[in-house]
């Protein structure tokens, strides 16, 4: 019998009270994990497809921010020669063009992202790994390569036409094996087909891939000092910039579930308070019997931390049980899943239940460790 | 031994000041001390001070020669823990414990071991005949075997001073004679303190002190009645 265990019979002796409150802090906690892991989630699949993208440097027009192209194609065949000349003086392994168009509305189910890709070079420069599981990597001209997800929701097969625009139909001449990323979702086109569909001459963006043992970040400078009006980002400084901007999002989903766990922690005091009332004799008998002050406020503060930490495992067993539900969800959908319960992420949420305790039996123990004796056994 | 030296105890009750002990001064030997008197007459508020529940407003109590009145709360609670026991009108038991629980809880405050906990534990409610109900929690104990636990909790630790008060109030003519007879008998090795209305119980001790209007009236030697 310690003092782990008293506590634990106490809480026991009022199995209603407690399993309410328990699923409070759990729906609490719950909440919060949930919340909190589509940051994760989001974090995870990004860092992924960026270590997945082949080339460690993507050149936009100066002012776009972060991991994203111009909306309009803004980067001309002019700059695009004087990054390539650049490129061949800086001694990079490739400088490669690119455009994107995109299809259909916010529904991914009905989108189509098409990316452009000069002749000669295959999505396996752009994305190292990706392999055609039927018929060729490479697309001819009038070509394309799908995606294993996108040709799979639209029933693409080898030969299926795809139509860009009322002039330009093209082949399917390649499916890729589904990796789990972002190229299971594209459709590579010969560039000037896309440029065509764009009526334009211009880039989205252009992709520069190093030699073993270039500086990216050097490199990217030495482009920018180069050729003016492009910003030449890294792979590491999109994922700062995609980290700046995940942090902004995960403070504003904490403190939509602050709401959640403050109730949460109410229940907590309210259940530790009533439980101070209702053994004040209880607390004075050990106190005649010669147990400290210490004694008993360490008593009704574990009572707390007991009951927040409790919910707060069962909350992050089932947050994580949400979490997964939502990625069946968001893997049938888009292929990426969207929703993650990280080590960081689970310690957070047990330490905030866990602080959530604290504050919520400080009170009562302060309270019940400072009744004095002759009161607490009525004996006035 | 346990001494009082011109204990006063004096509360306020809006504007009307209330003087519920005053000027108490007695020794307390070893052996078997009732104190009686009314309702009012200062019986809890003595045993109240003498045990460091309360401060009293003037006087002191001293154990041997330590100032008990001159301690922190926490201190007179560790003096309490190693020297007092107590038992109560009421049994006044943790209600979540099992009989051996409470009796080893005591000894859980002192960091005894947990086995020697409850051997010791053990061993004491044998004492009291309660070793068929170790396990039981207080609510199916009866009032007697209740009192029996409480009486047992307060002997885990061999004090040298044990208080009762109104021990017997709450029981039945059957179960106040198996407790009494404990207690007293208990008593013999120690100072027992015996707070009661219960003028035949009280004649059971060594010596009865009378108390009215929170003053000692008096002091009465008896030859006990035995257990």
């Amino acid at each position: 019998m310690e003092v782990f265990y008293l506590v634990l019979r106490n809480l026991m002796a009022r199995p209603v009270r407690s399993l309410l409150t328990l699923l409070g802090v759990l729906v609490a906690t719950s909440s919060m994990v949930l919340f909190l892991s589509f940051g994760e989630g989001l974090r995870r699949a990004l860092f992924q497809e960026l270590s997945r993208v082949g080339p460690a440097i993507q050149v936009v027009p100066e002012g776009t921010e972060g991991f994203g192209f111009s909306p309009s194609p803004e980067i001309t065949p002019e700059t695009f020669q004087a990054l390539s000349q650049a490129g061949k003086t800086l001694g990079v392994r490739a400088v490669i063009p690119t455009l994107l168009l995109t299809r259909g509305g916010f529904d991914p189910n009905t989108s189509f992202f098409f990316q452009g890709l000069p002749p000669g070079v295959a999505p396996d420069l752009l994305y190292p790994g990706v392999k055609a599981r039927e018929g060729q990597l490479l697309p001819s001209e009038k070509g394309a390569v799908v995606g294993g997800r996108i040709a799979k929701r639209n029933g693409l097969s080898l030969g299926s036409s795809l139509r860009l625009s009322p002039k330009v139909t093209l082949k399917v001449e390649g499916i890729l094996e589904e990796a789990g990323g972002l190229a299971d979702n594209l459709i590579f086109v010969p560039l000037p087909v896309l440029q065509e569909v764009l009526g334009t001459r211009n880039f989205s963006a252009v992709l520069v891939a190093l030699n073993p043992g270039q500086k990216a970040e050097e490199v990217a400078r030495a482009l920018e000092r180069a050729v003016p009006g492009v910003k030449a980002q890294t792979t590491s400084e999109v994922m700062r910039f995609a980290e700046r901007a995940l942090r902004i999002s995960d403070l504003v989903r904490f403190g939509i579930s602050l709401v959640a766990l403050t109730v949460g922690g109410l229940l907590v005091a309210n259940t530790v308070m009533m439980s101070v009332y209702e053994r004040i004799r209880e607390f004075g008998v050990m106190r005649a019997l010669g147990a400290r002050r210490g004694f008993i406020f360490r008593l009704v503060l574990l009572e707390a931390l007991l009951l927040a930490l409790m919910g707060g495992l069962l909350g992050l067993g089932v947050g994580s049980l949400a979490s997964s539900a939502i990625n069946l969800y968001t893997v049938d959908q888009v292929g990426l899943a969207l929703s993650a319960i990280t080590p960081r992420l689970a310690l957070f949420a047990l330490g905030v239940a866990l602080t959530l305790g604290l504050l919520a039996g400080l009170l009562p123990a302060h309270n019940a460790s400072r009744i004095p004796v002759v009161e607490a056994l009525g004996r006035v | 031994m346990l001494r009082a030296e011109n204990l006063t105890k004096r509360y306020r009750q809006g504007e009307k000041e209330v003087v519920a002990l005053q000027g108490f001064t007695y020794a307390f030997p070893k052996g078997a001390t009732a104190v009686v008197g009314p309702s009012g007459s200062g019986k809890t508020t003595l045993l109240n001070l003498l045990a460091g529940f309360d401060l009293p407003t003037e006087g002191g109590v001293f154990l041997g020669e330590t100032p008990l009145h001159r301690f922190s709360e926490d201190e007179r609670a560790g003096v309490r823990l190693r020297h007092m026991g107590f038992v109560f009108q009421q049994w006044n038991l943790i209600p979540t414990l099992t009989a051996l629980e409470n009796v080893a809880f005591p000894l859980l405050l002192s960091g005894w071991p947990q086995g020697k906990r409850q051997k010791r534990a053990a061993e004491v409610l044998e004492q009291v005949g309660l070793a068929h109900r170790l396990h039981h929690l207080p609510n199916r104990l009866s009032g007697g075997e209740q009192q029996r636990v409480a009486l047992a909790r307060a002997l885990a630790l061999d004090p040298e001073i044990l208080f009762a008060d109104e021990p017997t109030g709450n029981l039945d003519a059957e179960s106040r004679e198996q407790v009494a007879a404990l207690l007293f008998a208990a008593g013999e090795a120690r100072t027992l303190i015996l707070v009661t209305h219960d003028l035949e119980l009280a004649q059971r001790a060594g010596r009865i002190l009378y108390l009215k209007g929170g003053r000692l009236l008096r002091e009465e030697a008896l030859q006990p009645a035995g257990t």
